[in-house]
């Protein structure tokens, strides 16, 4: 492994290919990461001037939130991840600090009160940066002790996990939430967690969730689940949404009925067409094949992630490539299994396809450590 | 620390990690293939379910009504137009608040209380989902944009263009060309399907006059569009269209000017006017008044107008004059004339000494001569058959019908029209009563007498007669009995309209043709007579009215006047405290006349039987009204030029008596 690295580095001796790929290893990007990501980006804006209805300031404007989001995963990308390993404990620390303060001073926007709007700088959400800071935290604590874990560790990575994801869950955004608890879960989990804690975990939520019908979840939370057992319960009413884009992703067929075609989502048939739903509009318009070539390009992009964090050199970076990885696939899967009808509806975007801002940010800025932990010399810090 | 480090078996924990990672890839592929069996499932097993379900969100039948058939008059003025208007509907499945909607809609345009009823109506009519229901005719540009402005909360509001009847000559009209309005739920209900299908994408029918008698003429037939909506209902594409074929324009042989005089010669009187060309049978005016203006029910009346409309029990504006009966009066006497000459029972020599009543055989009771009422006493003296007619000698006909009997009156006066409707068009007039013993028997339960035959030879007692009756009973007298049966319809789509008559009315055939020549005359010096110095009543009864007061009159015109008595007045009227109820008791007052008459070069060319409600005189009421119409109809519209040519032996006859 030291002969590895000794070879990378001294890769003036090597041939131009290795030439190449020295000059993309000296501004710490990884090209084949890059490329999956442009290519999603790209067919992303294809959709969504289309499920826009050609409004070409809205594909500019997600066009320019990704052109910043690859300005700051490149930042992110020249910083050794050590660095950030050895913030983590302040960096969370601080976001727990933030999450206290919108709970007291917090702006509310599309029903969560989880934006924060001081003085000198955009509006941000705190809960967004927790995504990341939660699998940093996670891959600190546990890189640095036996692994597999003991049940010590666990409890106190719990508590980690469990303080911001309640937090959250506090100001109304239980999707962000769970994202944020399931990105520090995967630490634990790629961490070498017995099975044991695992399926108890899973019976132990399985045998809660009824309480949680019961006693804990909201209205609305509530319709969601029944929609989704039943989504002519209410057709025109909650159960519109699922109902409409099954209809425009069943009547895409093999081939899909043509680019700018599809009856459902150019007649707005389909609410949310540019956000959450924006996969029913690709399923219509690009059929059966347009949802394959998406769901390969992702599995590119998730094999690349799963990659890096097979040759990451140290614990911490494999965890943290590792989680970042599965957290990237979560979304994913969540929101077309949704879309499709596999899942409830939680309000989670496509990633890099649905119109968005912060949430795109906060992805680009996964991407960027994933770069910097392929592209870094091994840390003297171990 | 150190502790810690050692206990750290880093080649151990990279090993645990990459079978970690290892799961952690079958499950991401296993979710992967869960979801894409899903997307399969939906796209390929189930895509002809979908696909079906997004057209059927997408694609709408709806049914594009046929512009309906404009109505002319004879010389092809408009009477009913077609006017682009937009108005206001409401998809009620698109509404989720309906009452809150109406409300809202109050506070923003003023729909009013009213409106809000009739909207209700509508939607419990039958209908395709998802089609609008009016809910204001004729929105106001104002409204239109208060509308547009609040579009965003008024989901399953539209304003869709529309095209809706329009009645020019308004009151003119409202009788004969009458109106269209709302189909209503039990016309809906006596539908054929066919029907039903060709009605589904109008809102507007036939409901009276013209209108409703040709309606399969001008209706047309529905077109049907398949279109793409949007999800708020908006159509972003006609996809496929069968056009509609519009209904048939027609022209009547109604005249708007004769229209116009009539109304205008009526004054404020209520009466009814009916003008008919012998040569064709074609009605050249019908006119009731009061009239109303029928547009006001194209759109929906309120309730308030309609109430006004209604309750006006003495006007009764709705109530048309033109085909509802009256005593037809002393109108009937040329017929009864010619009656008597054909029977026998009188002839060119044959006169009574009129002691100015009549009784019958072993009846101490005496008919009194009416038109002598406020007279000095005494009869006509020498009276006969022409006298009888042109100074409406009551006894002369008392005895003449006492003759005849009521079999042969009845039998006789049926040729004429009387107690049936002629008219080929105007399904919906009254027949009136031709009164027999069998009649009587079956409405009356009571046997003939022989004082109802004398009370019918002077055209009282049971006989009614409408305006339409006289005018048809006119232009047969002016044809030599020559039957033509009245009608409106001239032309359809500019092509002329002469139906198959399946059972044709037979001409009135007499045993001398003279005798239509006698009565016509006889008719003629109703209005020609003059006053003479030497004999004792001796001149035309209209002579004063008509002729005297028109002395450079440049044809010659038939008539005869008539008075009917008023038989009741119904007690919402007597109660009414605003009128003068001694004005309704007075007789209605009816003239039937024809002219050019006893012209060797032009034949009679127009037929016209007014009646004056409450007129009193015949004569002197409705003649002069008569006379109008016939001097706008000859010498303004049809400009003849009557400077006379040569003169014929009867034509001298009366200028002799003139001098």
């Amino acid at each position: 492994m030291i002969n590895q690295d000794f070879i990378r580095q001294s890769s003036g001796l090597d041939s131009g290919k290795a030439n190449s790929r020295s000059l993309w290893r000296f501004i710490h990007t990884d090209p084949p990461l890059l490329a999956g990501i442009m290519l999603l980006c790209g067919f992303g804006l294809l959709v969504l001037y289309s499920a826009s209805n050609r409004d070409l300031a809205v594909v500019q404007r997600q066009a320019l939130t990704m052109v910043v989001g690859l300005v700051v995963m490149f930042v992110i990308a020249q910083f050794n991840v050590h660095f950030f390993r050895s913030w983590a404990p302040t960096l969370y620390a601080a976001c727990l600090g933030l999450l206290g303060v919108v709970l007291l001073i917090g702006v509310e926007a599309n029903g969560a009160r989880s934006w924060l709007d001081l003085p000198g700088l955009p509006s941000f959400q705190p809960s967004e940066l927790m995504k990341f800071v939660v699998p940093l935290l996670m891959a600190w604590y546990l890189a640095s002790r036996p692994l597999p874990p003991s049940f010590k560790h666990i409890f106190f990575s719990a508590i980690m996990i469990l303080v911001p994801a309640a937090l959250i869950i506090i100001q109304n955004d239980t999707g962000t939430a769970i994202m944020v608890a399931m990105s520090g879960i995967f630490v634990v989990l790629l961490a070498g967690i017995s099975w044991r804690y695992v399926i108890g975990g899973f019976f132990a939520l399985l045998l809660a969730s009824p309480a949680w019908y019961l006693f804990l979840a909201q209205e609305h939370q509530k319709n969601r689940i029944l929609t989704f057992f039943n989504p002519y319960r209410d057709p025109t009413g909650a159960g519109y949404n699922i109902i409409q884009s099954q209809i425009a992703i069943g009547s895409g067929g093999l081939y899909g009925k043509g680019y700018e075609q599809g009856a459902q989502s150019q007649l707005d048939f389909i609410p949310e067409s540019n956000t959450d739903f924006i996969l029913a509009v690709l399923g219509e318009e690009f059929g059966l094949l347009g949802v394959l070539f998406l769901i390969g390009l992702y599995l590119f992009v998730l094999a690349r992630g799963g990659y890096i964090a097979f040759t990451a050199k140290d614990m911490f970076s494999r965890l943290l490539a590792g989680s970042i990885t599965l957290t990237f696939f979560f979304y994913v899967f969540v929101n077309m299994a949704m879309v499709s009808g596999l899942l409830p509806v939680i309000g989670l975007p496509l990633p890099l396809i649905s119109r968005g801002g912060t949430s795109i940010v906060t992805l680009f800025i996964g991407f960027g450590l994933l770069m910097s932990i392929h592209t870094h010399a091994r840390s003297s810090v171990i | 620390m150190t502790g810690k480090w050692q206990l750290k078996d880093h080649e151990a924990e990279r090993q645990l990690f990459n079978r970690r990672l290892v799961v952690a890839s079958v499950f991401v592929m296993t979710l992967f293939a869960a979801l894409i069996f899903k997307i399969f499932n939906l796209q390929v097993v189930q895509y002809d379910y979908f696909s079906a379900r997004s057209d059927g969100n997408r694609l709408h039948s709806q049914y594009v009504p046929p512009a309906r058939g404009l109505i002319f008059d004879r010389e092809g003025q408009l009477l009913a137009d077609n006017q682009p208007i937009f108005n206001l509907s409401l998809i009620r499945e698109q509404v989720d608040d309906l009452d809150a909607m109406l409300n809202y809609l109050s506070g923003l345009i003023g729909i009013t209380a009213d409106e809000i009823e009739q909207f209700k109506t509508r939607s419990r009519r039958n209908r395709v989902p998802f089609s609008s229901v009016p809910l204001r005719y004729v929105l106001s540009e104002a409204d239109r944009s208060q509308i547009a402005v609040k579009s965003h909360r008024l989901s399953g509001i539209v304003i869709e263009p529309q095209f809706v009847r329009q009645y020019p000559l308004a009151n003119l009209t409202a009788h004969s060309v009458g109106y269209v309005s709302e189909i209503n739920r039990e016309e809906l209900d006596n539908m054929s399907e066919t029907d039903r299908e060709n009605y589904g994408g109008t809102n507007h029918i036939g409901k009276s006059g013209i209108e409703r008698t040709y309606e399969e003429v001008l209706h047309g037939k529905v077109g049907y569009e398949i279109v793409e909506k949007n999800n708020r209902g908006k159509v972003m594409r006609v996809l496929d269209r069968t056009d509609p074929i519009a209904g048939k324009n027609i022209g009547l042989y109604l005249d708007a000017r004769l229209q116009q005089a009539a109304e205008k010669a009526l004054g404020d009187s209520r009466g009814a006017v009916v003008a008919i060309d012998p040569a064709t049978g074609g009605i050249l005016a019908m006119l009731s008044k009061p009239g109303f203006d029928p547009n006001l029910f194209v759109t929906g009346i309120s309730s308030k107008d309609y109430r006004g409309l209604v309750q006006d029990k003495i006007n009764t504006p709705l109530f048309d004059r033109t085909t509802n009966p009256y005593p037809p009066g002393s109108t009937v006497k040329p017929f009864l004339g010619l009656a008597g000459l054909e029977l026998e029972l009188v002839d060119y020599n044959f006169a009574i000494e009129d002691p100015g009543y009549f009784r019958l055989p072993g009846v101490s009771y005496r008919w009194g001569d009416y038109t002598l009422r406020t007279a000095i006493g005494g009869g006509h003296g020498h009276t006969d058959l022409q006298k009888a007619i042109f100074q409406s000698c009551d006894t002369f006909f008392y005895d003449l019908g006492n003759r005849m009997g009521i079999d042969a009156m009845h039998e006789f006066m049926a040729l004429f029209g009387f107690g049936a409707n002629f008219a080929l068009d105007v399904g919906y007039a009254r027949t009136g009563v031709l009164p027999s013993r069998d009649w009587k028997m079956a409405t009356r339960g009571e046997p003939w007498y022989p004082g109802d035959t004398v009370n019918s030879s002077i055209g009282q007692g049971y006989m009614w007669a409408t305006p339409l009756q006289l005018a048809t009973a006119a232009s047969i007298m002016a044809n030599k009995g020559r039957v033509v049966q009245p009608r409106l319809l001239r032309e359809i789509d500019g092509q002329p309209y002469n139906p198959v008559i399946e059972n044709p009315i037979p001409d009135v055939v007499v045993k001398d043709p003279d005798f239509w020549r006698y009565i016509q005359e006889a008719m003629t010096m109703v209005v020609h007579r003059p006053f003479s110095t030497t004999a004792f009543r001796d001149y035309g009864t209209a002579y004063e009215a008509i002729a005297m007061a028109d002395r450079g009159m440049p044809y010659k015109m038939a008539g005869k006047s008539g008075s009917a008595q008023v038989v009741g007045i119904s007690q919402a009227v007597l109660k009414s405290d605003d009128i003068v109820v001694s004005d309704l008791n007075k007789d209605h007052g009816l003239f039937i006349s024809f002219a050019p008459a006893m012209n060797s070069d032009i034949p009679p060319r127009i037929a016209v039987a007014v009646v004056v409600e409450n007129g009193e005189h015949g004569s002197s009421v409705a003649g002069p009204i008569a006379k109008e119409i016939i001097d706008t109809y000859l010498l303004e519209i049809l400009k003849l030029d009557f400077t006379p040519k040569t003169l014929s032996p009867s034509e001298s006859l009366i200028s002799q008596s003139n001098d």
